[in-house]
This record gives C-alpha cells, sequence and structure tokens, in this order.
C-alpha cells in the first residue's frame, strides 16, 4: 500500500522556518543488491559556497558548472564532515560522486548532484541521514526497498532524520520462493485464519455426500472468487469491507440454512454458491491488499494466492470426507444427526458473525 | 532571509531573477516561490507598486523584465510561520541578534531552559538599479512590518562610506535595534551598531559588492495566540560600487 509519511521538523536556530521549503532533495534508495544510493540535488553556488566557508577560505563566487565541479571535489573532506549517513546507529563512509549541471535559461542558477554510494552493512535494518550543507527545509524520501513507496521526511537545514526502517529491503525473493510464500499465505488464509470461509465450505460439503455435486458447488466457487479477487487486486471493482464482509457472513448462514430445507444439489444451488463465491472474492481481495503484492511480480503472487486458498478448501472437503463423510456417510441417520445439526449450528454462527459485522450486536 | 537578485545592476530588457534565499552570513539557500507564504511580492519603481510575477514552486521566486532606467525597490513580506526551537539553540539566536531584552524576559518568566514557540515573518527588501545612478534615486517605504529603508541611495555611494539606514517597526522608528551589515565576499567581517531614537543608524561600508543589511525585532505573541513569541526579519540587499560614479553625483 502506497503510504508518504510527512514529518514536518522544527526549524534550526538560523531562524529559518520549518515551512521555508528550498530547492534541495534528496532521495536514498536500497537496492536488493545490499547497497545504498543516495542522490542530493542541490544548489551548486551555494553548496560550493557553503564547503568553502567550511574549510575557512574566501568564496570564490563561481558560477561556472565546470570550475564548480572542480572546486567541489577540492572540498571532499569537508564535504564528509558535513554528510552523516548512520545504519543501525554505525556511521558508514560513502563514495562520493559530483556532477554539476549549468543553468536553465531562467534560473541562472547552476545544479549539482552529489550521489552517495556503498554496501550497507548486512542486516541493517534502520537508516539515519543528516545533511549540514543547507540552511532551508528540504525533503528527504527514503525507498525502503525495490518494491517499496517512498517514506518522506521534512528535514530543516542541518536536522539529523529520525531512523528509517529498511528491514523490507531484504533480497528479493525468486519467483518461485515468492509463489511458494504466497501459496502458503493463501492457505492459512483459509487454514486456520479462515473460520468463515471454512464454514462455507462444510456448508458446501454437507449438502451432498456425492462427489460430482461437491465438485460442481466448489468449482463454482473457485471460478466466482477468482474473478473477484482478480479484478479487486487489479483495482477494477471494489466494495467497502463493511458490506462484503457481513454479506460473507450471511452467505454462511445461508447456505447451511439451505441444507436443512434442501436435499439435493439443485442448478439454483450452484448459481447461489457461484454468487457467495463473488463475494467471498471481494474479501480475499481486501485479505490480499492487506498482506501487500510485490509489484514486480504481481501475477505470481496472485495466482499462487489463489492457489493457496484453493488447496485450504480442498484440504477442508478432505478433511470433512475423511471425519464423517466417510465413515457416516451411507448410515440412515447421517442427515438426521450430522447434516442438520452442523448446518443449524453453522447457520446460528453465520448469522452471529452478520449481526457482529453489521455492529448490531 | 533576503532577495538576491540574479543581478544588481541589469542591463534593461534583460529578464531579471529574484531569489529568495535563507541561512547565515550571507550565505544562503534557495526558496521556491510558495503562494502561501507570501504575503506582499512586489516591485515599486517609476510606475508604481506592482506585484511581482513568478512560478510558483519556482527558483528564483520572482521575475522580472525591466527596462526603464532608475532605481527598483523590490520587497517581499512573508505571511506569519510558525517554529518550535529548543532552548539553547533559540537563547543562542536571541544573543546572536541583539535580542537581550527578550532573553531577560524569558529569565524573568523562568523560561530560559523551556523550549520556544514563535511565531516569524520575513521582511526583505532589495534595490536594483537600472542604467546610471542619481542622487535623486530614493529606497522608497513599502509599508512593511519591520522595514529597513537605505536613506541615500546606494549605488551612488562607494566602499569606505557611511551609510544611513532607517529601521520602522509598524512604520515608526524602532530605537535600540541591532542593525548588521554583511559583505558576501566577507561574511566573517560583520559591521553593526544600534538605531538611535529615529530607529537610525549608520554603517560603515568597507568593501565594495553585495551587501546584506539586517534586523530582528521580537516581541511577546499575542494573548491566545499558539505561540511565545512574534519575530519579525528585515534585510536590505544591494551591491555597493568599488568606484563612485562620480558624474551622476
Amino acid at each position: 500500500m502506497a503510504c508518504a509519511v510527512i514529518v514536518l521538523v522544527a526549524a534550526a536556530g538560523t531562524g529559518a522556518g520549518a515551512h521555508e521549503i528550498g530547492t534541495t532533495r534528496v532521495v536514498t534508495r536500497f537496492p536488493a543488491d545490499g547497497t545504498y544510493r543516495i542522490d542530493v540535488v542541490t544548489d551548486a553556488t551555494a553548496l560550493l559556497a557553503r564547503l568553502e566557508v567550511a574549510d575557512g577560505i574566501p568564496r570564490s563566487g563561481s558560477t561556472d558548472p565546470h570550475v564548480i565541479q572542480e572546486l567541489v571535489g577540492r572540498h571532499e573532506s569537508a564535504l564528509r564532515q558535513k554528510l552523516t549517513i548512520v545504519f543501525d546507529g554505525v556511521r558508514v563512509e560513502p563514495a562520493i560522486g559530483v556532477a554539476v549541471v549549468p543553468p536553465s535559461e531562467v534560473n541562472g542558477v547552476p545544479g549539482a548532484t552529489l550521489t552517495l554510494t556503498g554496501r550497507r552493512p548486512a542486516e541493517a535494518r534502520t537508516f539515519t541521514w543528516a545533511y549540514a550543507l543547507t540552511g532551508a527545509a528540504y525533503g528527504l524520501s527514503v525507498m525502503p526497498g525495490d518494491d517499496g513507496a517512498a517514506v518522506t521526511q521534512w528535514l530543516d537545514g542541518d536536522q539529523q532524520s529520525t531512523p528509517v526502517p529498511i528491514a523490507t529491503a531484504v533480497p528479493a525473493p525468486g519467483r518461485l520462493r515468492l509463489a511458494a510464500r504466497y501459496t502458503a499465505l493463501g492457505f492459512t488464509h483459509i487454514l486456520p485464519g479462515g473460520l468463515d470461509h471454512v464454514l462455507f465450505v462444510i456448508g458446501i460439503f454437507l449438502l451432498s455426500r456425492r462427489l460430482r455435486p461437491i465438485l460442481l458447488q466448489v468449482s463454482a466457487f473457485t471460478i466466482a472468487h477468482s474473478i473477484t479477487l482478480g479484478l479487486g487486486m487489479y483495482g477494477l471493482i471494489s466494495l467497502p469491507s463493511s458490506i462484503v464482509e457481513p454479506m460473507i457472513a450471511l452467505s454462511i448462514a445461508f447456505v447451511a440454512i439451505e441444507n436443512i430445507v434442501v436435499r439435493e444439489v439443485r442448478p439454483s444451488r450452484i448459481a447461489l454458491v457461484f454468487a457467495f463465491g463473488l463475494l467471498h472474492g471481494l474479501g480475499f481481495a481486501g485479505a490480499l491488499k492487506d498482506l501487500g503484492l510485490p509489484r514486480s511480480e504481481f501475477l505470481t503472487a496472485l495466482l499462487a494466492f489463489n492457489v493457496g486458498v484453493e488447496l485450504g478448501q480442498l484440504t477442508v472437503i478432505a478433511a470433512a470426507w475423511a471425519l464423517v463423510g466417510y465413515a457416516f456417510g451411507e448410515r440412515v441417520w447421517y442427515r438426521r444427526r450430522i447434516v442438520i445439526p452442523a448446518s443449524v449450528g453453522i447457520a446460528c454462527l453465520g448469522l452471529v458473525w452478520t449481526l457482529q459485522r453489521l455492529h448490531l450486536v | 532571509m533576503w532577495i538576491e537578485p540574479t543581478a544588481f545592476t541589469p542591463e534593461p530588457g534583460v529578464l531579471l531573477g529574484l531569489r529568495l534565499r535563507v541561512g547565515q552570513d550571507f550565505l544562503g539557500d534557495p526558496l521556491v516561490r510558495d503562494v502561501k507564504l507570501i504575503d506582499r511580492f512586489v516591485v515599486s519603481g517609476k510606475d508604481g507598486v506592482k506585484n511581482v510575477l513568478g512560478r510558483e514552486h519556482a527558483d528564483p521566486a520572482g521575475l522580472l523584465r525591466p527596462s526603464d532606467p532608475g532605481l527598483l525597490i523590490v520587497g517581499y513580506q512573508s505571511t506569519p510561520s510558525p517554529v518550535v526551537l529548543p532552548p539553547a539553540k533559540f537563547q543562542q539566536y536571541l544573543t546572536d541578534e541583539g535580542l537581550e531584552p527578550i532573553a531577560a524576559l524569558r529569565a524573568s518568566r523562568g523560561q530560559t531552559d523551556a523550549e520556544a514557540r514563535e511565531v516569524f515573518t520575513r521582511c526583505a527588501k532589495t534595490l536594483v538599479l537600472l542604467g546610471p545612478a542619481a542622487a535623486t534615486q530614493k529606497d522608497q517605504v513599502l509599508h512593511f512590518i519591520l522595514e529597513l529603508t537605505a536613506e541615500q541611495n546606494p549605488y551612488v555611494m562607494h566602499a569606505g562610506e557611511t551609510l544611513p539606514f532607517r529601521l520602522t517597526y509598524q512604520e515608526k522608528p524602532l530605537a535600540g535595534a541591532l542593525v548588521v551589515a554583511i559583505n558576501q565576499r566577507e561574511p566573517s567581517v560583520k559591521v553593526s551598531a544600534r538605531t538611535d531614537r529615529d530607529g537610525r543608524v549608520h554603517l560603515a561600508l568597507g568593501k565594495p559588492g553585495a551587501w546584506l543589511i539586517k534586523a530582528v525585532h521580537m516581541i511577546p505573541a499575542p494573548a491566545g495566540s499558539a505561540s511565545d513569541w512574534a519575530s519579525f526579519w528585515a534585510s536590505l540587499t544591494f551591491e555597493l560600487p568599488s568606484a563612485p560614479s562620480r558624474a551622476s553625483r
């Protein structure tokens, strides 16, 4: 989920206010290869003047990009003193690249980009930054990893940033590992995480112990929730969870009640399960959005999550068949002693959840 | 904060950038144009007072293409901005800016070790000359809350001479305020004096080149305000010629 945290920080004692935004921008990246790259884009003449003052020499006042680039290079030790790059409380020294570009027609001031690179310590979890070469407020944007959204702090002058977590910037897993991870997430979303989905699947199972009706219902449910899960994840459809979640609970009660009043799987039952499957898919999409999907492997993760959900549902049906269907399915009391009491229980639970999710109880 | 034009003595008809700079010792960083912060951004010349135009979030914050010879007075007054400063930094800045009465007031209130909630307002001016200088060209009062005004045209003066300035607060002379002059090429050498009862100060400016004249005034914030203190930052920039333009004096 894209999220930008804006932190306005109090100003330094020069009278520079937190709201007086300068032209300096700092963008920090932590690629999966264990390195870091910090780009500082700033006014070249101001940068040079501050470095000259730091080294105690008269200000040259140069505005020639080539001259500035050369002069900035001569003040590398002063530049290093004014930069603070810290990982987990340990300061590191970057390799420094300087590029000065000519002024634009209007601006009249050349721009400088400092590129600070290096290898971050193994297992580094936080990054802290300070830049004592500007007196104005500026934005520090930190990209936690290849897929992470930027986190921006507004810093004033030499103010030190708060530690920014970079723990998510772990090396990107391979496609197979990622698929396995999201399959597991899909599975655990059903077992043990999704009691409501489990009861819905048991409700499907209870109406008929024959394989074909069960497969028909499961297939309808699977196709339906795959459709809405996919459409929901691509942002093509959405319904607020305040609507989806109570309706999922109601669908559980509905299927269970039908088990009590109907004895056979009819086409209308398949259609009903399909319709409810559409609802459950929206619920899965909400859960998957909360988990987050890597942008680079969006489809892989989406399909893997769906496969995991399917495996979870099939496990529930297999377990239900093994526990009661296989042993008691042929008994004359199976419906009276198993199907109806279990359906009544599921229906009651579904109705209670419905009321709870509507905040009525 | 001060205004640093792309040229203090531009050729007529050339696009002139009016850069806002913030920093210390005339060593500044660009501030982009931010409409939320602008109370007034004006230029005063032969045609009267006009608004300075510019592109939002751009540096220079203002752009002009002046064509007529004469002295242009450019002024920027900000809207008030709040800021919270740690006690040590606030105390240091009171000392640096000659605001000892405020330090004494804080001490009497037992606030010396407390963080300071301040709301500050910028009142910056710059003088730009087009064409030949003349003693008849005058700095003008722009009716800023705190305002520094040159009482002689700096462009007819030269390095080594003493220049008179006047400081007004709410358009009345402000006495006892510290006025500091800084030359851009030699910012470590500061010239300073306190204003007399008429708000006047005379500063001997020994070097040619760009000069920043500045003063800060602070008062307790009005009752009911979210801040403890209200400060006003006046500045005036211009370029002092290395050789006087005697023909026009």
